[in-house]
């Protein structure tokens, strides 16, 4: 067998070799742009999260130093550590299966032949094109204790009866007032990326199904749902991603408050390094945060590894 | 063959397109200035040069500028509805009165001005001014960034700031800062509010026990279109200007949150205030975690009776409300337990980097010099906000004496206490915010609610 390779890689043929340069060729781009701008950054703040670093050492020049993992240790001590992963996990959790279930909900209805389907489609989009501060500075109005739209709207729907509905400043509904926001902005392109999934359902196989006697249920299930699989793990991993790494939207309708309700791990190693100027500890969140989304994706991709990708 | 070569030539394209997107500038604006500053960049190397090799020297602040040079001056108010004319008018004024003299504007929102600084002195573009809050002094002295302002301002302007003021600006004695003007946390009320409650709109509380008793009367009023009034308004929002403020209540109150050495301080005092806060939003005195913008929105619509604010919040109340002049009044800070009314000073406050350039620190000195001078500072109070003035020769502003907007608080800007510098002062004001959240928000109890903020608050002083 080695022979054989060894025979193969002698015949080579000149037009394989030059293959296999210009692939190389085209590679070389993407590998450079990945190490240079993801892999050296991630090693650079590893590194660092062990370091006493701070800004100072930026401006300065003057390496960090070795703290003996002081930065974790600190982090562990202050117990915002646990909170804000537990913060984190609940609102991915949350928002992802939402997600999921409303833009689903939304694909099947656009992809049924209901009226104004396309009006539907361009309008829904709306929401996604908005930057993300501003959809939070936009949903902060809308939750504004004292004259905001969704006080004015209960009041009126309760007759009165509720005058004080202040969903941020609750600590227990806060998360609940961002997930919204985040959800309002997500669903669309969720919408989208399952519409497309669905409109590549075998109208064949549904038909066989229907002859058969499935009914509607059992076609979805059985037929619909395994058909766009492959459009399903994408979409939800983009998801996952989004949400994990989700900071403008708590940063801008609450900066992680009330009473660190909503103090998720983007909001403590913002804090961590660019309130507090303390670099190498914001680092050793962010590694921690890496580490964890890791994880949660390598459980995920277990779940659905028989999901073929075409 | 021809599509392999157009592929490698545009995967070529797509590298040298990336390697060249890392080579922008900050987003920046540049002031006016004259064609020939721009003409004569090469002098401008050379002149920089000669000023390295003497680097050491003293800086010069009446030097004539007579050569052209570019400074940049980091400033988040020229995004600001209500202060961006004012500035760039005095930019337009300055440039063409010092021709050689090209300001080089950064900007970015209030909140990430500091890290826009930061981020751009880690890449080696230090500015050369910047103009922001007191409080952001220790962070950036911390970051080597702020300069000692005696090593490059004048020394006319410097021996004419207030002493008090220029040690509330200082570390260890050396001041890093020269505030252009200056408040306590004072408390504004709303005299119509006052009247239509039965009270006497010229007697405003001089003390929390009979803000307290005030404060039903006030609260029991409802707005013409049937909205509640709230009696007190007290910034608890996490923001860290809205620590300061609670910072402030607790001096109210003759307590301390940091001794001299920057330790954390916990006295009765400061168990009165947080209790005080307590009590406020268990009333439904204060409308629940709200920042200073949306305490001046409601005291615009006439939906807050007093709150406490710096001078210039009138500016963000005028700016919603033309008529808020006809009812808006002060009173100094209150009094609280064996307090005085003590508050903490606000400035807004021009820090100084020194870049090693002295032909840069003059013209540096220069524009501070023009931004202080009497004329811009009355002009400041008279169209964008009243405040108080942080030189001892402009004591007798006729802008300040005849404000009717800042008489009731004469005097309590002489009732500050120093706020101890500690670098990560900032985050400590959240954990403050984080506090009256716990007490208010959360039901949590006094006693517990400051056993947790002793523990997050010496997290954060141990950085």
């Amino acid at each position: 067998m080695e022979k054989k390779t060894r025979v193969r890689k002698i015949h080579m043929t000149a037009r394989e070799r030059n293959d296999r340069i210009f692939a190389g060729a085209l590679l070389l781009p993407s590998v450079l742009i990945t190490v240079i701008f993801i892999l050296v950054p991630v090693v650079d703040s590893v590194l660092k999260s062990f370091l006493d670093y701070k800004v100072k050492n930026i401006i300065s020049g003057v390496p960090g130093t070795w703290n003996h993992f002081a930065n974790y240790i600190k982090l562990f001590n202050s117990g915002k550590l646990g909170m804000a992963i537990v913060h984190t996990l609940i609102f991915v959790v949350g928002v992802v299966v939402a997600q999921f279930l409303l833009g689903m909900a939304l694909a099947l209805i656009l992809n049924s032949n209901v009226r104004f389907t396309r009006f539907i489609r361009s309008i829904m989009m709306a929401p996604w094109v908005v930057p993300t501060i501003i959809s939070g500075l936009i949903w902060m109005w809308m939750y504004q204790p004292q004259y905001g739209f969704l006080k004015f709207l209960i009041q009126q729907v309760t007759g009165g009866m509720v005058t004080d509905f202040a969903m941020l400043n609750n600590p227990a509904t806060a998360m609940l007032g961002i997930a919204i926001a985040a959800l309002w902005k997500q669903i669309p392109l969720t919408t989208l990326l399952l519409l497309s999934g669905l409109a590549n359902v075998s109208e064949d196989l549904l038909e066989a199904a229907t002859i058969d006697g499935a009914n509607s249920v059992g076609r979805f299930f059985h037929i619909t749902i395994p058909s766009i699989m492959s459009v399903i793990k994408i979409t939800v991993s983009m998801s996952i991603i989004e949400n994990f790494k989700q900071f403008p939207l708590f940063w801008t309708m609450t900066g992680g408050g009330p009473d660190n309700a909503t103090t998720t791990l983007a909001i403590l190693s913002y804090r961590e390094a660019f309130v507090s100027n303390n670099l190498g500890s914001g680092a050793a969140v962010t590694t921690i945060w890496m580490l964890l989304m890791i994880v949660v994706v390598f459980v995920y991709n277990r779940i659905f590894k028989n999901v073929e990708m075409d | 063959m021809k599509k392999r070569t157009l592929a490698v030539v545009l995967a070529m394209a797509m590298v040298f397109g990336t390697a060249c997107s890392g080579g922008g500038g900050q987003t920046s604006t540049e002031a006016p200035a004259t064609e020939a500053a721009k003409d004569t960049e090469a002098a401008k190397t050379e002149t920089e040069a000669a000023a390295e090799t003497e680097a050491e020297a003293p800086v010069a602040a009446d030097t004539e500028i007579t050569e052209p040079v570019t400074i940049k001056f980091a400033n988040y108010a020229l995004l600001e509805a209500g202060y961006d004319v004012y500035w760039n008018q005095l930019l337009d004024e300055f440039a063409a009165a010092n021709p050689n003299i090209s300001v080089e504007l950064v900007t970015a929102p209030y909140g990430e001005i500091v890290n826009t600084v930061v981020n751009m002195a880690g890449g080696g573009d230090k500015v050369d001014l910047m103009y922001g809050e007191l409080d952001w002094i220790p962070g950036l002295v911390e970051a080597g960034l702020a300069a000692p302002v005696a090593d490059i301002l004048s020394s006319e302007l410097m021996s004419d700031i207030y002493p008090n003021i220029l040690d509330a600006c200082s570390i260890d004695g050396i001041a890093y800062g020269v505030p252009m003007y200056v408040s306590p946390f004072l408390l504004y009320y709303n005299k119509d509010l006052f009247e239509k409650a039965g009270l006497d709109p010229e007697a405003p509380p001089t003390t929390y026990d009979e803000m307290l008793e005030m404060a039903p009367k006030l609260a029991a009023l409802t707005t013409d279109d049937g909205n509640k009034v709230y009696a007190f308004g007290l910034t608890t929002a996490s923001v860290p200007v809205s620590g300061a403020c609670l910072t402030s209540s607790v001096h109210n109150f003759g307590g301390t949150v940091l001794d001299a050495d920057g330790n954390l301080a916990i006295d009765d005092g400061f168990r009165e205030a947080v209790a005080m806060w307590k009590k406020l939003y268990e009333e439904g005195y204060n409308p629940e975690n709200s920042k200073l913008k949306d305490l001046r929105n409601l005291f615009a619509l006439g939906q807050l009776a007093m709150y406490y604010d710096q001078s210039w919040g009138y500016n963000g109340v005028s700016s919603i409300n033309e008529d808020a002049q006809n009812y808006i009044a002060s009173a100094p800070p209150l009094k609280g337990g064996s307090g005085d009314g003590a508050s903490v000073l606000q400035a807004g406050t021009l820090m100084v980097m020194d870049n090693g350039d002295d032909l840069r620190k003059a013209a540096t000195a220069k524009l501070v010099d023009y931004i202080m001078s009497e004329e811009k500072i009355s002009q400041y109070f008279e169209e964008v906000t009243p405040a108080y003035p942080s030189r001892q020769s402009m004591e007798d502003l006729d802008v300040v004496k005849n404000s009717s907007i800042l008489a009731g608080a004469a005097g309590s800007v002489g009732n500050v206490k120093p706020v101890t510098f500690i670098p990560t002062l900032s985050d400590l004001n959240l954990e403050i915010c984080t506090l009256a959240q716990a007490v208010t928000l959360s039901g949590k109890d006094v006693d517990t609610a400051i056993a947790e903020f002793e523990t997050a608050a010496e997290n954060v002083i141990n950085q």
